[in-house]
């Protein structure tokens, strides 16, 4: 497990996440690939903990996923390096899409194609919610499910409650009314 | 908009979701309802180019940035979704294999249940922006069931969606 040049560290994931499209998970597998598998750099277990941390801490997952792997091997340089090796090259990516969706916009057969991406975009998020509740439809878990969705959506739609005190409150459910393990 | 009402604004809502777009239904409270400086439909772009550009969804902040403050927006954008990342740091330090604690485990399990519900609330808008007839909402059916269930690549439904749609346009189908 030799620590590596920063270099070449920061490389990995600059060049993971600007080749890595669909979001965090293909990105994370790809590192998993590169640091642990190929390179031996990071134990399974340490791979594991960072993985399971990086799922409660606030943001974009695999922002903080790049920022604990990378600690781990050459702290805080790494760290720095890793999140912004995953950020810049996409960020950049994003205000290019987005600059050609502004000059674009006066344009009808553009904006017809723009259009479609737009319907594709509420079909993803769909698939979003849908992957978030997915895990716990099963018997065990399907209650709690249902009154955690249902109560989410009907108090941000119907009462309009901001949704940091939804998110709290869930929290504060989720700590005392436990279900049982898989 | 100043840049770094911007920021904290966009701040605020990466740092308090835990995946991808679960920040959106702060944000859009935020920006679209009460400051109005973003319109839903250049949220459902943003959401558009974070979903086609390679790297993280969660960057979709940095096109709404854009959308409301140019370019020292897109930056105000990137560092808000870079800095909650760090916090992992602390939680590597200090809390350890606390995560697996079961109330904590379970306490996150209920957020990200909640997040959903949050995320439903936040796709009624942009959907009423952006069905807005029988073929789009063919195309959104269409790429919910191929990214729920086939393996294909998301930018690769967004740029079936986007030739669908010029397709459809030449049919006289929008």
């Amino acid at each position: 497990m030799a620590p590596t040049s920063l270099r070449r560290l920061s490389l990995i994931y600059l060049r993971v996440s600007s080749l890595t499209f669909g979001g965090g998970d293909p990105t994370m597998a790809a590192l998993q690939a590169e640091l642990v598998t190929r390179h031996g750099w990071l134990s399974r277990e340490k791979y594991g903990l960072v993985y399971g941390l990086a799922r409660i801490t606030p943001g974009t997952n695999i922002l903080a996923f790049c920022a604990g792997t990378a600690w781990e091997l050459r702290g805080w340089p790494g760290a720095i390096l890793a999140v912004l090796g995953a950020t810049l090259p996409s960020a950049a990516a994003v205000v290019l899409l987005t600059v050609g969706y502004e000059m674009l916009k006066h344009d009808a057969r553009a904006m017809a194609a723009i259009a479609g991406t737009l319907a594709a975009a509420v079909g993803l998020m769909a698939v979003s919610a849908w992957q978030l509740v997915r895990p716990d439809l099963r018997p065990a878990r399907i209650l709690r499910a249902l009154v955690l969705v249902a109560g989410s959506l009907s108090l941000s739609y119907a009462f309009r409650i901001s949704p940091v005190w939804i998110l709290g409150t869930a929290a504060l459910i989720g700590f005392f009314w436990r279900t049982a393990p898989e | 908009m100043n840049v770094a009402l911007l920021y904290l604004l966009l701040l605020k809502a990466t740092s308090t979701s835990f995946s991808g777009l679960t920040s959106l239904p702060v944000l859009r409270h935020d920006l679209v309802e009460h400051h109005r400086v973003l319109t839903d439909r250049q949220l459902n772009a943003a959401v558009a180019a974070g979903r086609t550009a390679p790297g993280p969804n969660g960057l979709y902040v940095v096109s709404v940035g854009y959308f409301v403050a140019g370019v020292p927006g897109a930056c105000a954008g990137c560092m808000a979704a870079m800095t909650p990342a760090f916090a992992i740091l602390v939680l590597l330090r200090y809390l350890g294999r606390r995560a697996e604690r079961p109330g904590v485990k379970s306490a996150i399990q209920s957020v990200t249940l909640a997040a959903a519900g949050l995320v439903i609330n936040a796709t009624i808008p942009l959907a009423r922006d952006a069905i807005t007839g029988p073929y789009p909402l063919a195309l959104a059916v269409a790429s919910f069931l191929f990214l729920a269930f086939t393996r294909f690549a998301t930018v690769w439904i967004i740029v079936g969606a986007a030739l669908a749609g010029l397709a459809g346009s030449f049919a006289g189908f929008l």
